[in-house]
């Protein structure tokens, strides 16, 4: 399992540095027009040497879209698993920490709110507040936040019980402190391991919502978008719906691999 | 059979309004009755009750339940439907309807004047919200001096009152006090009744016997709502529909080739325009709404979001409307020039932001702001896009009309004071862009109250003229209908209301 | 008996917390449904007349007390847009949701289990790396973009397949399936993922404990003890582990049923979403919460019965 274990890890981490590279690399490389450009004598074409992953419905190089498209779907899903890391960090620890009465009110509301399918939350808040960049990054950061609030309050709470924080406790540590040097770094980890997975559900959910009309606005180069308008062009060039989906794939598989192999290595339960 | 055969011989000859027809081998053939035709329908139908439905799509289905009290013929002339015939007063301010003799209800009754002003009243009653209820606003009586005979006496002349009511839904009869069930179950006069809906998935119509202009070929009407256009094209390939409407535009082209289908398509289904926002200061300079005029190439535009399928056009009439001005020629892309006029306005090349709120209710839509957009780009203008969902576009467009720059298009709107007064004049029901210029208001205000049709036509042009000088929005094109069908359908060409956007299958039999 | 006195008090709690979330949410949405009916038909004074008609003219707290009454005592009201009775309309969606999500379980146990139970017996092994890289893929894989995958090569290339629309599983329940079985297995392959992950390590503590090595040691088949012997024992948390994904397939099926045009639960959710059809939101929302809460409690109860190990309180 080992040898398994070190295969999956660097393969890995060769994708998420593939497509982190690309994200960053891209958009020095390739100007953004070339992500909008259209040949309108080009149209739904298969790849060829003018066009290295062919062309769209209004003839844009899919290539640069695509290549353009990773930062997109890296920023937003960055930016919304730290949001939700912002918000429900707090909520966890003091819930876990505290326990008692602001745990059970806490908690009762965590619960409620996941019994909403997450994808249904972001979708309300997203139709709510408005499709664009921004509210998509909100929409997905709320919907995630009850998640990680349970999962971080589930760790403050077998920490709390530890020998360790015992002792410091009835040494009269104050609260803040015993927060800030017991608890926080000790759920670090299982926060590590969580947010790894979550980056690959948050790109997988902003590319739902953009394929939902949601998410990213048009013309920017965004996965779900892309394969969104491939949809009516299947059967006549199922390239637009491949290469987009493939580049989804990759990522995802990227930071699920990673996620593992961090779980295996921090998570002492998970072994 | 006789009238019908006189309606469906004028819609073909019509020129202006058809561009195309497929194979026509199989019309020849004789009727025959019987049999339940399938058709892939290319939307969800709504609120059924007739009087309160705005939409062009659930209307699509209604009319083949629903007849109305006058109608329009090819030529845009109002004709009588359900009235015999009727007579408009020299001053213009009383109209009498005589009622056809033996018209029928689905429910079994017979059509008297009872029903008729039942359901005028309905309709300008504001608690039933009835979209057509303005149409009323200047009828100041309606009354039955017998049971064959409508009167409607007007406080003052409005010339495009009849038109008005021939128009979707302003002159569809109901049987009186059937008005609470309209919504679930609609009772009319029309050629099929109503059987049921299974919300979201299909609506089941089927022969209604007793029509007054004889009863229709076919058993019944299946309508199977199939929003994804490339599914209803298969589904009719594989033979599990029998008919679709709205081919996807893509797949036109390829569809007229094939042998062993029936197509049809015609202009206009509805036309489109770009807009500007008039209450923003940067639209209100006439030299910033001719550049992004002279931004578009909309022939280019229209072979990139429609694959072809439309015409170009510099006004909203319709081509075969007697007011249609000719001399229009739309503007030719100059981006050079549309850069000289912005600068000239004070904004040079990277200083103009524009928000561009389009809706995914149309997806050809958000592909032609993106095409823009690009075109936007190269004259120095960033252009963002927000694609609004079909009620956002309505809450923030329509009815907030906060936006900069949007585009729409219109159904059925073929009567040119509703085209003009409505959507150009200050307090127009249409006019979302906050258009207000006095020449256009005096000249649509004038084309109402002027009761002869040759000083109207030119009033008309008049203003489509300002209209274009001024580019308070920029017209782009009317875009093509189309429907397909197997070749066991026979009458398609009787199909297609003279309004574009209705289907009606009164004339149309399936082979056995 | 305390205890689950407590957790249906807590239902109840979570249930009304659960529909203030969902008349709060769907209140702030922009715009409104008389606006949708209209369309750009609409005028001032007709809008008027229909939001009054239509009680959209009340206060918050009056709608909230009106619709929650409905909710209680059956009477779920009309959706504003369609003039349905909603009532009926979610029985009959959740009826079409419902095969899907069945089929979608049945199909990711039969791939997942025997998938699991391989790599558990072939632990480090190439078949444990082969099970463990197809789970990865599955999870990797969206599900739209494996439904878009499906349509173009069972529907589209094959033809074996209706790629879109529902059929009534009352009327034609073979149709039915044939119409569910593309969607279904695109969300099945996702599923698929999590339940051999779960099934492979709950394999192998199981196959590591005494009773198993007995097993082995009294000379019984290698099938035998593996499906008779250690499989019962492992499915207890498999079972959990599916369970507790219903919430997540509620999630998907927004997006799947969309891609294939099959009109269920998800479905009539986004076109409530789409058209601002506040009652039929309120409805499709709450009644899916309220299904995964359900559901979840339940897998919570029976995991205690099956497994009286845990101890209830």
């Amino acid at each position: 399992m080992r040898k398994f274990l070190s295969t999956k890890a660097l393969i890995g981490l060769a994708l998420v540095l593939l497509v982190v590279g690309i994200a960053v690399l891209a958009p020095l490389f390739i100007p953004p027009e070339r992500a909008t450009q259209m040949v309108m004598t080009a149209r739904l074409q298969p790849p060829s040497f003018d066009f290295l992953l062919g062309t769209d419905q209004l003839g844009r190089d899919l290539f640069a879209r695509v290549m353009l498209g990773a930062q997109t779907s890296l920023t937003i899903a960055i930016l919304a698993v730290g949001m939700s890391i912002v918000l429900g960090l707090p909520l966890g620890i003091i819930s876990g920490y505290y326990g008692g009465r602001v745990d059970n009110v806490l908690m009762r509301l965590i619960d409620a709110l996941l019994s909403f399918p997450i994808l249904l939350l972001a979708l309300t808040i997203s139709a709510v507040l408005g499709p664009n960049l921004q509210n998509t990054i909100i929409a997905i950061g709320v919907a995630f936040t009850p998640f990680l609030a349970r999962i971080v309050r589930g760790e403050a709470l077998r920490i709390v019980q530890m020998p360790y924080v015992e002792a410091a406790r009835s040494a009269g540590t104050r609260d803040g402190l015993m927060i800030v040097r017991h608890i926080l770094p000790n759920v670090m980890p299982a926060l590590i391991v969580q947010a790894t997975i979550s980056l690959a559900f948050a790109v997988l959910a902003e590319a739902a919502l953009s394929f939902l009309g949601l998410g990213t606005q048009p013309p920017q180069a965004s996965w779900g978008l892309m394969i969104q308008a491939s949809r009516q062009f299947l059967d006549l060039a199922p390239w637009t719906a491949l290469v987009p989906g493939t580049a989804l794939a990759i990522t995802i598989l990227g930071l699920n691999l990673l996620g593992d192999v961090l779980r295996d290595v921090l998570d002492p339960r998970a072994r | 059979m006789k009238r019908r055969d006189l309606l469906a011989s004028t819609i073909a000859t019509t020129a202006a309004l058809w561009i195309g027809l497929g194979p026509t081998a199989l019309q020849a053939q004789e009727p025959v009755s019987g049999g339940t035709l399938i058709w892939g329908h290319s939307e969800t139908t709504q609120n059924l009750d007739m009087h309160q439905t705005g939409t062009a799509s659930t209307s699509r289905v209604l009319q083949n339940i629903h007849d109305s009290i006058v109608t329009i013929n090819s030529d845009m002339e109002v004709v009588p439907q359900l009235a015999e015939s009727f007579e408009i007063s020299d001053d213009g301010l009383t109209y009498t309807f005589h009622l056809r003799d033996g018209v029928m209800f689905h429910d079994g009754s017979t059509m008297t004047s009872e029903d008729v002003v039942y359901s005028f009243e309905r309709l300008r009653d504001p608690e039933t919200g009835a979209v057509n209820f303005e149409v009323f606003n200047d009828v100041d009586a309606i009354e039955a001096p017998d049971d064959m005979t409508v009167i409607i006496r007007m406080s003052r002349p409005n010339a495009p009152f009849l038109a008005r009511v021939a128009e979707n839904g302003a002159g569809v009869i109901i049987p009186a006090n059937s008005g609470d069930i309209q919504g679930e179950t609609p009772i009319g006069a029309g050629a099929f009744e109503f059987v049921r809906r299974e919300f979201g998935n299909e609506v089941e119509l089927a022969r209604f016997d007793d029509y007054w202009d004889g009863p229709a070929y076919l058993d019944g009407i299946l309508a199977r709502e199939i929003t994804e256009p490339t599914v209803r094209l298969t589904g009719l390939r594989t033979g599990e529909l029998h008919f679709i409407n709205d081919i996807p535009a893509e797949r036109v082209a390829e569809v007229e080739a094939d042998p062993e289908l029936q197509v049809l398509t015609w202009a206009p289904l509805n036309f489109d325009f770009m807009n500007f926002n008039h209450d923003v200061e940067l639209f209100q300079d006439p030299r910033v709404r001719q550049a992004f005029d002279l931004i578009v190439d909309k022939e280019l535009l229209m072979q990139g979001a429609l694959w072809g399928q439309g015409t170009t056009t510099p006004t909203p009439s319709f081509p075969n409307d007697a007011s249609r001005n000719g001399d229009l020629v739309q503007r030719a892309q100059d981006i050079e020039q549309a850069r000289a006029l912005l600068e000239e306005a004070g904004y040079p090349p990277g200083t103009l932001d524009v928000v561009f709120k389009v809706t995914t209710n149309y997806p050809y839509h958000v592909e032609s702001a993106q095409i823009i957009a690009e075109w936007a780009r190269q004259a120095g203008v960033n252009m963002t896009i927000e694609q609004l969902t079909w009620a956002d576009w309505l809450s923030q467009v329509w009815v907030d009309r906060d936006f900069e720059m949007t585009m729409m298009n219109f159904f059925t709107i073929w009567e040119p004071d509703r085209l003009y007064y409505s959507l150009y004049h200050t307090t127009g029901g249409f006019n979302y862009r906050n258009i207000s210029d006095p020449l256009i208001d005096e000249l649509a205000e004038a084309a109402r109250g002027e009761v002869d049709p040759a000083a109207r036509t030119e009033i008309y042009q008049q203003i489509q003229q300002h209209i274009f000088d001024e580019a308070l929005d920029v017209l782009l094109w009317y875009r093509n209908g189309s429907i397909a069908a197997q070749p066991s359908v026979g009458g398609l060409d009787t199909v297609v209301h003279p309004n574009g956007s209705n289907l009606n299958f009164h004339g149309v039999w399936l082979q056995s | 008996m305390v205890y689950i006195v407590n957790r249906l008090l807590l239902v109840v709690l979570t249930l009304f917390i659960i529909s203030i979330v969902t008349f709060g949410i769907t209140n702030i949405l922009p715009g409104d449904v008389a606006m949708m009916i209209m369309g750009t038909q609409s005028n001032p004074e007709a809008l008027e007349g229909l939001r009054e008609s239509l009680g959209l003219n009340d206060p918050l707290i009056v709608q909230y007390g009106r619709w929650i009454g409905g909710v209680l005592t059956g009477q779920w009201g009309e959706s504003l847009l369609f003039n349905e009775p909603i009532a009926p309309l979610i029985s009959q969606k959740m009826l079409a949701s419902g095969l899907i999500v069945v089929m979608t379980m049945v199909m990711a146990l039969a791939l997942a289990i025997p998938l699991g139970v391989w790599a558990a017996r072939h632990r480090d092994r190439w078949q444990d790396t082969t099970s463990s890289t197809a789970a990865l893929l599955g999870l990797s894989l969206p599900d739209f973009f494996i439904g878009i995958m499906l349509i173009l090569l069972f529907a589209a290339y094959l033809g074996w397949l209706p790629s879109s629309g529902f059929v009534d599983p009352t009327e034609d329940f073979l149709g039915a399936v044939r119409h569910a079985f593309l969607p279904s297995l695109a969300l099945a392959l996702g599923l698929m993922a999590h339940l051999t992950r779960m099934t492979r390590s709950a394999m192998i503590g199981i196959l590591n404990q005494e009773f198993i090595r007995v097993a082995r040691a009294k000379g019984l088949p290698e099938r035998t003890v593996v499906w008779h012997y250690a499989l019962p024992n492992a499915i207890g948390p498999v079972m959990t582990v599916a369970g507790l994904q219903i919430g997540f397939l509620f999630g998907s099926i927004i997006v799947i049923e969309s891609l294939f045009s099959y009109t269920g639960m998800g479905w009539l959710t986004y076109q409530a979403l789409l058209n601002r059809d506040v009652p039929l939101i309120q409805s499709t929302v709450f009644v899916i919460a309220a299904v995964v809460m359900l559901v979840n409690l339940a897998v919570d109860l029976l995991y205690r019965v099956i497994d009286p190990r845990i101890r209830l309180g």
